[in-house]
């Protein structure tokens, strides 16, 4: 056991849970906005930016619009951001033991960390607007579309582990060769997988701005839009913790976390400026027939030489 | 049934596809768009109206505005006619400098479509690129002119300015690194995956339909239309510097990059060109305040096709009517056609490939049958505003 | 022809390495070059009152305002709020009375009172300027001219 633990209740409010997501989660977002900037030559905001918006959006006045059930829309952004911050409970986030840990949490995480983009699926479909519902089809295609994928490419640590609990496979991680290299397919699917997951360009039709405004968050304002916001920088940060324990020789202190999860935002942000946007029935047909076979593949390889 | 019910997506008048308002209805079933609708008509400014109330030279800046891309092209038309009135040539000094400016226009005005047309295909790396790039040409502009935007180039009878040697260097410095970028930008255009996924086969109109739509400019020559106002009818000093035609037979979106980016390195060669020959003498030639009565029609190239104008003077210091047919207006009906079948995705990407502008397209027509005068004065022009505004 | 993924990675890598194109304006200036066309400044001692300068101006942004035609007492009043630096005005003068400043070009303003700006001799501006405030109190003054 080379990890550390912490006090339940503090990894509840504090860390790994609470305040401690919420501002690593801000701080990624920074990271990833600050890098696409400077991708694109330009200067790119200040460390407290993603801070200021938040801080903005929920003082702003939060409008509900005509024709949606309004119980739905204020509960579904609450939703989405506890889910994502529960899902924290169970990945070694900076390298310490997971605050709860069961067999066969990497399902549950998984399932957790879908909740977000259920809830936005749902809050588009909530509204009338037309943006929004175009955007909820597509949130939800998209979901069906990286979801198998993604989760195949985490199964394969899984397997090769012998076991469905990610403090296992973390540990396990840290005792063996990369995974990254052991199943290199997998963790490009993972990876790719997660920025299907997070809505990133070029998977960002959901959201297309050009096209569909805001997608399924159009309507929203205020507290309910930092809220989703912040959800989402909340996933980012976690699904870069799993990937990182899974592929990277998992996360035994907070130095190697920080390395690990730094070094996979940089790919990311990287792929995120080379390629245009993919039409909804481009990310589909790439995910079906590249990302589920290629993850497939992998499985059969790992099954075969295990 | 709900299913039955059309399914509606507006675009515009505010929305963040369009830099500018105007209004879309996509009917769509699922993503495909199966019928397009345009209404257009919000930057209406009266300019044309606006025109008889001002002197000739006034009427240069007030259609230098009509378009804040290519303006100076807007100002030549105007100035071309008005010396075609009045009897006069600029020299050839001021012509030479007059299609330099309009070139380095052309240039800056297809660098902003290359990443508008990027931005609108979810491709922001291209976009910043290509804008970064295109403050180069930007800084020559303004380091010419004074201005960045609206030149004020011209004269009525020449233009304000020369084109010294310090400024030829930096031009020719600004050119050398600007064909070297838009060799990388050929080149990101017609072989990167995920771009080519978005513009190859999609928006394509044949040669029929382009001159059936009457299209003109790079969205006409991207379909095999060989039609440019520079070499069918060389204007000023166009007739010593002829210019090259770029066509593809693509017709897609694809084509219409790679036309745009060509004619590009055509505007490079030209400037190049134009500043190895530059015609010595006077830059200005002395046109009366009063024009001519008569008519005439000025047609030039601007960068999204051609521009036509249609201008009347009655001898006096103020036109009598200037008419303005500017290229955004013929291509419109393309789009609307085009768009039937694709995918919702895929409209801005169409829309904004014919680079369109707004404000330039917006005109008043009048259907009333109530009265028969055909001439109404500002204050029946201004009655009939508030009365409008009053109803709504 | 060749198909490929990622044909801007060069330019992303380099740019990562490289300070970015965008320049943090109100801290960081660059020059403006020599024939930017800002403030318009105008010298009284060579006009000679031909108003050719405000005939043609486009938008209206110049009043030259006769005190006194055969002691060649002008005052002109500028709008730089109005102005479009068209530069019409400049070439129009055949005396050189008019210039656009390359330096002064920050006009933004929040109050009204940097936007009507007087050009002339000192006294020739306090006349004119006393002559509007009693106007505006409501006396008729007729014009020395």
């Amino acid at each position: 056991m080379n990890n550390l633990t912490v006090h339940p209740l503090i990894a509840l409010l504090l860390f790994p849970g609470g305040l401690f997501l919420l501002g690593g989660g801000l701080l990624y977002e920074w990271i990833d906005r600050k890098l696409v900037a400077r991708f694109q030559n330009r200067l790119g905001p200040r460390w407290f930016q993603p801070l200021a918006d938040l801080v903005k959006l929920l003082a702003k006045e939060e409008i509900t619009p005509q024709g949606v059930n309004r119980a739905l829309f204020f509960i579904l952004p609450v939703i989405a951001l506890a889910s994502a911050l529960t899902s924290a409970l169970y990945v070694p986030i900076a390298g310490f033991v997971p605050a709860s840990s069961f067999r066969g949490d990497l399902i549950v995480t998984l399932y957790l960390l879908s909740v977000l983009t259920l809830c936005l699926g749902l809050a588009g479909a909530n509204t009338m607007n037309r943006f929004a519902l175009i955007g909820a089809t597509r949130t939800l295609t998209q979901l069906f579309s990286y979801e198998a994928p993604f989760l195949l490419a985490l199964l394969g640590p899984a397997i090769v582990t012998k076991s469905w609990q990610i403090m296992t496979i973390n540990y396990y991680a840290q005792q063996h060769t990369w995974m990254a290299i052991t199943q290199p397919i997998g963790f490009v699917v993972a990876l790719v997988g997660l920025m299907g997951k997070l809505e990133l360009p070029p998977f960002d039709a959901p959201e297309a701005e050009t096209e569909i405004v805001a997608g399924a968050m159009t309507e929203y304002s205020g507290r309910g839009l930092a809220l989703f916001h912040l959800g989402k920088n909340v996933e980012l940060f976690i699904g870069l913790t799993m990937v990182a324990a899974f592929y990277l020789g998992g996360l035994a202190n907070p130095l190697e976390f920080l390395a690990k999860t730094l070094g996979l935002l940089v790919v990311l942000t990287v792929l995120q400026s080379l390629f245009a946007r993919l039409r909804i029935d481009q990310t589909v047909g790439l995910w079906w027939r590249a990302g589920a076979l290629l993850a497939l593949v992998q499985l059969v390889v790992v099954f075969l030489l295990r | 049934m709900e299913t039955q019910r059309k399914f509606i997506v507006p675009i515009g008048p505010q929305h963040p596809a369009l830099k500018e308002p105007g209004h879309f209805q996509f009917t769509v079933d699922g993503e495909i768009v199966t019928d397009a609708s345009v209404r257009l008509g919000y930057v209406h400014r009266g300019i044309e109206k606006g025109a008889e109330n001002r002197n000739w030279t006034q009427n240069l800046y007030l259609f230098e505005r009509i378009c804040g891309i290519c303006s100076h092209v807007h100002a030549t038309a105007l100035a071309i006619g008005v010396e075609r009135l009045a009897g006069v040539q600029a020299p050839p000094r001021a012509q030479a400098i007059r299609i330099l400016m309009a070139e380095l226009e052309r240039i800056h005005s297809h660098l902003l479509w290359l990443g508008v047309a990027a931005h609108e295909g979810g491709f922001d790396t291209l976009f910043m690129y290509s804008w970064r790039d295109r403050e180069i040409v930007m800084d020559l502009l303004e380091s010419l002119s004074g201005n960045r935007v609206n030149y004020s180039v011209n004269l009525i009878g020449g233009v304000k300015f020369d084109v010294e040697d310090k400024h030829r260097d930096a031009i020719l410095r600004g050119l050398d690194t600007l064909e070297e970028r838009t060799r990388h930008y050929l080149n990101v255009v017609t072989t990167d995956r995920t771009f080519l996924a978005r513009t190859r086969g999609v928006g394509t109109m044949s040669r029929n339909q382009a001159e059936l739509f009457g299209t003109v400019g790079p969205t006409a020559r991207a379909s095999g239309v060989a039609r440019d106002v520079r070499v069918d009818a060389p204007y000023e000093a166009y007739t010593l510097f002829p210019v090259n035609l770029v066509t593809d037979e693509g017709g897609d979106l694809m084509a219409r990059f790679v036309v745009r980016t060509k004619e590009l390195f055509e505007s490079y060669r030209l400037i190049r060109e134009i500043l190895d020959h530059l015609p010595s003498g006077e830059l200005t030639v002395r046109v009366p305040r009063k024009i001519p009565a008569g008519e005439t029609v000025s047609r030039v190239e601007a960068p999204r096709g051609e521009l036509f104008y249609f201008i009347k003077s009655n001898g006096g210091e103020k036109p009598e009517r200037i008419k303005v047919r500017t290229p955004s207006l013929c291509n419109w009906a393309s789009v609307m056609q085009v768009a039937v079948g694709h995918k919702l995705a895929d409209m801005p990407m169409i829309l904004s490939g014919i680079d369109p502008c707004f404000s330039c397209n917006d005109r008043m027509v009048l259907i009333n049958r109530g009265s028969s005068s055909q001439v109404w004065s500002w204050d029946e022009l201004r009655r009939y505003g508030i009365e409008y505004y009053k109803k709504l | 022809m060749k198909f490929k993924l990622g044909t801007m990675l060069g330019d992303v890598i380099r740019s990562a390495f490289k300070s970015p194109a965008t320049e943090r304006y109100p801290f960081v200036r660059k020059e403006a070059p020599e024939r930017l066309r800002g403030k318009l400044f105008w010298d009284p001692a060579k006009c000679t009152g031909c108003q050719l300068c405000v005939r043609d101006c486009p938008s209206e942004a110049i009043e030259l305002i006769v005190l006194d035609r055969v002691s060649k007492r002008f005052v002109l009043r500028y709008h730089p709020d109005r102005c479009t630096y068209c530069a019409q005005c400049v070439v129009n003068c055949r005396f050189n009375c008019l210039n656009m400043s390359s330096e002064e070009w920050e006009l933004a303003a929040t109050g009204k009172e940097p936007f009507t700006v007087y050009y002339g001799r000192d006294e020739d501006i306090q006349f004119l300027l006393e002559k509007i405030a009693r106007e505006n109190a409501g006396e008729r003054v007729e014009c020395p001219e």
